[in-house]
């Protein structure tokens, strides 16, 4: 009995043996399911276009915290270190003290990695794209524009954010260039030369692209346009920016300008004086990182952290459009908490706004005034005034009482939307000067250090062409 | 009952005896102990086959075997004996002599078993009963000080959870550094909350090289073998069924913090010294505008008054508290309960046995609404079909529902953040502006902090618009899991020496997790409320086929296994998420907007060939060698394949002639190791590759982004591993002992590399560096009184681990609060130094390094206020020197007590929630600790505590401010029992039964107060719930 039925012992020793089978295809089998190659993406003009959806969906995203989710984040942080708005404790409490500069703090470390990380998936794209075989030369050099641009864009934040204004001294240590892939860290370079790569980048690129897009999110060359003015501002390049900024609005305000969309919340991006701005939906947004209007929305059960300063609200006239701000919790004057604005509305599909026609409009009425043809400015900023305000009257400003009116106006028009206080404040080396209302109030000297942010040290820790002493005059 | 049984038995066994082969007979016999009472459960089996019994409550057997056989009797804990049946023996009494050494035992290792004087390796093993003696809703924390070398944490106050095990200290980083589980032969890949612990025969944790060989690519890190409990052939079914409750209560005490009207005295010091110091306004008019804006700063007013403070900072007369929150005592339960009741039957005829069981825990949280509620069954068969083909089947089947409210880390609603965050000036429920209660239909309405258009009490500075505690009633969380297992195996023998055996397991995982926010409050309000299910089934197949050799040549016995294995592991994640819900809808079909779908496949395959081959002679000499060649599907073609082997061998010196008989050192072992194995979890599924990730739509366009760079010649981690020990007992085993020494150097870690962040890649996963750990560990267990109707033993083991790194590619890394470099510990902290507080402007002071002109560090030392011009430094270890546990057993006629300490010292803990506390009012509204009161007041004062500013300011930055010793002994479990006398017991018709009583965590001795000693292995805090002490008691019957 024990000796028998070696057959079927055979059997099964056989069966299991078969089952072993060929390893290698195995093992091969497994491939990742939510991935793609390469090849598909630089195959085909719709592959390169779905690498760029991803691009401006990140710039949306919500990349570190909630005051640090993305270039709207950047905006917000420079939005709260002026003196026309008043942050609560809540976030961006410490941009508002301008004093969120140290190399381990989250802005610090944030402003710097997101445009770099933003950076390096346009320098994939545009290496990409002059590699593939398969895309024809025409879409090849529209696809490397429009990143170019925006690397451009990314590299301009770059150079705002961590060293004084280029017209201080274009010779300071500045933020390296990468065009490449790279696992090694490259050396701090000077202002100058950064600012040299971005004009390659933009003005290499604003005629190659066309007007039409997939929506306003994408850069066309309106926007290319537009943010080639923004430089050009900074670097005092006046019939430059003159220029770019007619290309970027079309020359002509009256057509670009809707008085009346004004008290629309500045929540859609269909709005006609937006240029460029950040589509959200209720299945894609960024949720409470929204900044402005989830900062500044006291009724949209988000943080209602930001006020207005009383003395700004009373820059406007009654009958400006522009004129939406609100004793909101019936707060005796004298209290920072009086005033809120109703400018922008909070929704989780709330679209966020990076660019407006009257932004460009204001630049080239300062262009022209810095180059000394002030009717010609002043008709321009009028044009504007009149269309916010039916009642507004025609100045009789002139020199640099005009242009104190220009830069006025652009605070009123822009405020919370693209730091516009700090960013003029800074390029035009005057410093912020607040107002005793604050609860923080400080004095920026011009060309203050706190107008730029330090080198974060998880840099400084893993890039050997960058030491300690990176910090060690800011 | 019982008679009737065994009379059907004795029945069936003589009609068994009619209808065999002449040749074939069956043999009947009774086995008993030295002192003549019956033992059950004895193996009887046929020498060199399968063929197998046990006996029986009564110590009876019965076997077919045929003449010439040798059966051989074996017991744990008593000397094996072996008898040749001649053409005359019908029934065989046996007695069994206690073990000298009890080495006889048979020990479940890698892919099979061994008796433990065979065993060459490290291999430490708990069996059922020591696993009995604690509560364990987790089966895996039952090896915390019992097992030296093996850290265990524990996972904090939410039932359900699993510890932490680190064996023989961290040999990955970012690898996975948790050890293979392996539950009757296969991997397991389920959550091992799964497993109730009585069901469980025996888990032994193999810890060297020699013992986890077999595991190959997967040992690295040690490994864990769960055996499941199975029934005894020829046994009466014997029922079992256990009841325990208990209440439970945090172990240690949360950090203390300070009431309201303390609160707002420094909250007004800490504006006026903002004002005074850093704004420079005169002292007496900084006292009264400080007095004027706290309550616009912390925007909520508790008092009755519009201004509680005057300009000296009192608190006026006539001010009274309108609330205090006590948040501690809103979020955790005083007392939580514990049930739990199991029922087992065993027992199986002469070709069958069985195990069935059954297990009910329900065990409440720390936390208020955190629950654990599992149901564990269990039903495995084994079948000698044939005298030459056995089958069995072990499945199980678990359904466990966990409700999990936010309990760690820094999400709102999370609850310890909570209690340490918002202090008790903001209330529970909402208050108008005025401060009395807002209510809704006659009911108080948790205040969220966002009342919109009411600028006192309506907008909480911090944490708006949530409420922690309202969170936990008003959010679920639920995580619901089932857990299914089949493991079928056969064996079959060709010969006595040769047999073949085949384990087919499959196991299925279903994850729910079910997260609903509130279509009223919170975070979803302003969407109408939101539902985020996760539904994540995981398969996991595995097939092991080994030929297995087993022979005597006289003295010498050779072994060999030749095995394959094939692996494969698949996860299909479903997530969908909606909002816009009606009150009371909680399913995503109630969603107006469904907000996300998504969903994918992750899949691994693993491809073996093991082969393992050992040599004894004369049971004195071992010697053995295991090899294993893995492919793995997580790596590139060129990469994929490994192989790792081992060698090992033994020597029992006592059973040389110059020992023989020796009393004093009546055992002797010397065993030495050295292995290298591989490691490959932990890293995802195709880490290799760089790919352009997909959900990154742009409204309704396809979107992707490329993903982070990658290594495409990523590779295995590799582990060299050598042990060498010696086992002994002295004076006839009343003192038994090991001492084991290892070293493990892992080499080619799996490493993130940081790149500079201005590549736009934080890291790059790639294989780099390497790191060793060593040790020491001893284990000692003493039989100090061994009398009749008393006996008391104790055990002691610990263990000294070490870990350096040995290799890195670059100077030094920077990894949180630890920088690595070579010489130094994973665990090393390092950070800025806390200089004291000067005296001069209550200033925080932090060491800086003083540099000569070249900039280097001239070794001396200065301070700094300027935080960012600190020095950082080592400082400590989040490993301990030391680990290790103490047991002792009481026995005194019927009752019996034991208790298990485990303890830890020589680490350190940083401590982020007293950092957070000790914030020093720099952001209005944050919770305080008591210890703020030492804070620097004036000019001259000498303190450790900064002064109160409103201000950012560094004080509480990371430094070793908040870095403390982590010292702590613990008493993990205490039983006392009564077992009723077996008089008593018999009329009541039972087997037997006792009563206990039990405390487990009742006592903890701890170095930092406030938080619990066991946190991470980082050694850092992450405002995780807290663990419970809890005591109960049981009853356990047996029929």
């Amino acid at each position: 009995m024990k000796r028998q039925n070696i057959l079927y012992k055979s059997l099964y020793l056989i069966v299991a043996i078969m089952m072993i089978g060929c390893s290698e295809d195995y093992l091969e089998e497994p491939a990742p399911t939510q991935s793609v190659s390469e090849d598909v993406i630089f195959n085909s003009r719709e592959g390169v276009e779905a690498f760029f959806a991803g691009v401006y969906r990140l710039s949306r995203r919500q990349f570190t915290s909630y005051d640090s989710g993305g270039i709207y984040s950047m905006y917000m942080a420079r939005s709260v270190k002026g003196n026309d708005l008043i942050n609560t404790t809540s976030w961006f409490s410490f941009d508002y003290d301008n004093d969120n500069r140290e190399p381990t703090y989250r802005r610090t470390v944030f402003s710097w990695e997101y445009p770099y990380f933003m950076i390096n998936q346009l320098n994939s794209l545009i290496n990409g794209v002059n590699a593939s075989a398969e895309l024809s030369e025409e879409d090849k050099t529209e696809l490397i524009a429009e990143a170019r641009v925006l690397r451009a864009f990314n590299y301009f934040q770059l150079a705002m954010e961590f060293q004084h204004t280029y017209s201080y001294d274009p010779s300071l240590p500045a933020p390296p260039i990468y065009t490449e892939l790279s696992l090694e860290g490259k050396p701090m370079i000077t202002l100058q030369e950064l600012y040299d790569f971005i004009l390659e980048d933009l003005e290499n690129s604003v005629d190659e692209l066309g007007a039409d897009r997939i929506n306003k999110s994408y850069v066309n060359r309106s926007v290319a346009y537009g943010i080639l003015a923004r430089v050009y501002q900074v670097m005092e390049n006046w019939s430059g920016a003159e220029m770019a900024a007619a290309e970027a609005y079309g020359g002509d305000a009256s057509a670009v300008l809707d008085a009346s969309s004004y008290a629309n919340g500045f929540d859609d991006i269909s709005n006609t004086e937006w240029l460029w701005g950040l589509p959200q939906t209720s299945d894609q947004s960024n949720y409470y990182y929204g900044a402005p209007s989830a900062f500044t929305d006291h009724y949209g059960q988000a943080y209602s952290s930001v006020y207005v300063n009383p003395n700004f609200v009373d820059e406007f006239s009654a009958t400006d459009v522009r004129n939406t701000f609100e004793n909101a919790y019936g707060i005796a004057p004298g209290d920072y908490r009086e005033y809120v604005t109703n400018k922008f509305t909070f929704a989780f599909d709330s679209d966020i706004v990076l660019m407006r026609t009257a932004e460009m409009i204001l630049i080239e009425a300062e262009a022209l005034y810095q180059q000394g043809r002030e009717d010609e400015a002043h008709d321009l900023l009028f044009a504007l005034q009149s269309n916010r305000d039916a009642e507004a009257v025609r100045s009789d400003n002139t020199g640099s009482d005009l242009f104190e009116e220009i830069l006025l106006e652009r605070r009123k028009e822009l405020y919370a939307e693209i730091g516009v206080e700090w960013f003029d404040a800074k390029r035009l080396r005057r410093g912020i000067d607040r107002d005793p209302i604050h609860r923080t109030v400080l004095t920026l000297e011009p060309d203050d250090n706190r107008f730029f942010l330090k080198i974060p040290q998880t840099e400084i820790d893993a890039n050997d062409a960058i030491d300690d002493s990176v910090n060690s005059d800011r | 009952m019982k008679k009737t049984l065994r009379g059907l038995l004795t029945l069936f066994m003589v009609l068994a005896v009619q209808i065999l082969f002449a040749q074939e007979r069956t043999i009947t016999g009774t086995v008993i102990d030295e002192e003549g009472l019956p033992l059950p459960g004895v193996n009887v089996i046929e020498k060199g086959t399968s063929n197998g019994v046990q006996t029986d409550f009564d110590g009876n057997y019965s076997i077919e075997v045929e003449e010439g056989d040798v059966i051989v009797f074996s017991y744990v804990g008593f000397s094996a004996q072996e008898r040749e049946i001649t053409a005359s023996t019908s029934t065989l009494d046996v007695t069994l002599q206690v073990s000298a050494d009890a080495l006889d035992e048979v020990l479940v290792v890698a892919y099979g078993a061994q008796r433990e004087k065979a065993i060459v390796g490290s291999v430490a093993s708990l069996d059922s009963e020591v696993i009995q003696k604690q509560q364990l809703t987790s089966v895996t924390q039952a090896i915390q000080g019992n097992v030296p070398g093996v850290n265990i944490l524990t996972s904090g106050g939410q039932p359900g959870e699993n510890p932490t095990i680190r064996i023989r200290g961290v040999s990955s980083i970012n690898a996975s550094a948790d050890p293979l589980i392996v539950v009757d032969g296969a991997p397991y890949n389920g959550n091992i909350n799964s497993i109730s612990p009585d069901q469980i025969e025996s888990m032994n944790v193999l810890k060297d090289a020699s013992s986890t060989a077999l595991y190959g690519s997967r040992g690295a890190n040690g490994v864990i073998v769960i055996t499941t409990k199975r029934g005894g052939y020829n046994t009466a079914p014997s029922i079992n069924i256990t009841a325990t409750g208990g209440l439970s209560s945090p172990a240690v005490d949360l950090h203390e913090t300070i009431g309201t009207n303390q609160y707002m005295r420094y909250s007004w010091e800490a504006e006026r010294n903002a004002l005074e110091y850093i704004d420079g306004v005169a002292p007496g008019e900084a006292g009264a505008l400080a007095a004027q804006s706290i309550i616009p700063n912390l925007a909520y007013n508790p008092y009755n008054v519009d201004q509680p403070v005057d300009a000296n900072g009192n608190i006026v007369d006539g001010a009274s508290l309108l609330w205090e929150t006590d948040w501690q005592k809103e979020m955790l339960r005083e007392t939580s309960l514990r049930q739990e009741y199991g029922m087992s039957i065993s027992g199986g005829g002469e070709s069958s046995r069985y195990f069935l069981s059954a297990n009910y825990l329900d065990q409440e949280g720390s936390v208020k609404e955190s629950d654990f509620e599992r149901i564990t069954t269990r039903l495995n068969l084994e079948s000698q079909l044939t005298d030459w083909l056995q089958v069995g089947l072990n499945s199980s089947l678990t359904v466990s529902e966990q409700n999990y409210p936010e309990q760690s880390g820094n999400s709102y609603q999370s609850s310890i953040q909570w209690i340490y965050s918002v202090s008790s000036v903001y209330p529970l429920y909402r208050r108008d502006a005025n401060g009395d209660l807002v209510f809704d239909n006659g009911a108080p309405i948790y205040d969220y902090g966002s009342t919109s258009g009411q600028a006192l009490n309506g907008t909480r500075p911090m944490l708006a618009n949530e409420n922690a505690v309202g969170s936990l009633y008003n959010y679920d969380n639920l995580n619901k899991r089932t857990s299914a297992t089949a493991n079928a195996f056969a064996t079959i023998d060709f010969t006595d020496y040769l047999s073949f055996r085949t384990n087919l397991s499959y196991e299925n995982y279903l994850y729910d997790s079910n997260v609903y926010a509130a279509y009223n409050v919170g975070y979803a309000a302003n969407v109408g409320g939101r539902v985020t299910q996760n539904r994540d089934i995981t398969t996991t197949l595995n097939f092991i086929n080994s030929l297995n050799f087993n022979k005597d040549f006289g003295k010498h016995n050779v072994q060999a296994d030749a095995i394959f294995e094939s692996y494969k592991y698949k996860g299909d994640y479903l997530s969908a998420q909606g909002t816009g819900f009606l009150p009371g809808v909680k399913v995503l079909n109630g969603s107006t907007t469904p907000e996300s779908v998504g969903g994918y496949v992750n899949e691994e395959r693993l491809v073996s060939y093991l082969g393992r081959a050992s040599y004894s002679y004369d049971d004195k000499y071992f010697i053995e060698g295991s090899f294993r060649r893995d492919g793995s599907s997580r790596f590139s073609t060129d990469t994929r394949w490994g192989n790792f082997f081992s060698v090992g061998g033994s020597w029992v010196v006592s059973d040389e002639n110059f020992l023989a008989g020796n009393s004093t050192l009546n055992f002797l072992k010397l065993k030495a190791s050295y292995g290298e194995l591989g490691n490959n979890r932990g890293i995802g599924y195709f880490p290799y590759l760089q790919l352009f990730e997909t959900g990154w739509n742009q409204l309704d366009a396809t979107g992707v982004l490329l993903g982070g760079v990658t290594d495409p010649l990523l590779s295995w981690e590799k582990t060299a591993s050598f042990n060498v020990g010696v086992d002994f007992g002295l004076f006839n085993d009343r003192l038994t002992g090991l001492v084991e020494y290892y070293e493990k150097e892992s080499v080619d870690l799996i490493y993130d590399q940081p790149l500079p962040i201005s590549t736009g890649n934080s890291s790059i996963t790639t294989n780099i560096g390497a790191v060793k750990n060593y040790g020491l560990e001893v284990t000692l267990n003493g039989k100090i009184i061994n009398k009749d109707n008393f006996s008391w033993s104790a055990g002691l083991n610990f263990s000294f681990d070490n870990n350096e790194i040995t290799e890195l590619t670059q100077e030094s890394f920077i990894n949180g609060t630890k920088r690595w470099e070579e010489g130094k510990s994973l665990y090393e902290f390092y950070m800025q130094d806390w200089a004291g507080v000067d005296p001069a402007d209550g200033y925080g002071m932090w060491y800086m390094d003083v540099l000569d002109d070249n900039g280097n560090p001239t070794g001396e030392r200065t301070t700094t206020k300027d935080y960012s011009a600190a020095t950082r430094y080592y400082n400590g270890s989040s490993l301990p020197d030391v680990i290790g546990g103490f047991n002792t057993d009481l026995t005194w006629g019927n009752f019996d007590f034991n208790m298990l300490f485990n303890f830890s010292f020589g680490s350190q803990v940083y401590d982020g929630s007293y950092a957070s506390l000790m914030r020093g009012f720099s952001t209005p509204g944050y919770q305080s600790h008591e210890d703020i009161a030492a804070r620097w007041q004036e000019p001259g004062d000498v303190t450790n505590v900064p002064l109160l500013l409103n201000a950012q300011n560094d004080f509480n930055s990371r430094s070793t401010r908040f870095l403390f010793d982590n010292d702590y002994v613990r008493l993990r479990a205490v039983t006392l029992g009564y077992t009723l006398p077996g008089s008593v017991v018999e009329d009541l018709n039972m087997n037997s039964l006792r009563v206990y009583l039990r405390g487990d965590n009742l006592f903890t001795y701890h170095s930092h107060f406030g938080i619990d000693p066991e946190q991470s292995v980082a050694g850092t805090t992450n405002n995780r719930s807290y663990i419970l002490k809890t005591v109960s008691v049981g009853l356990n019957l047996q029929f």
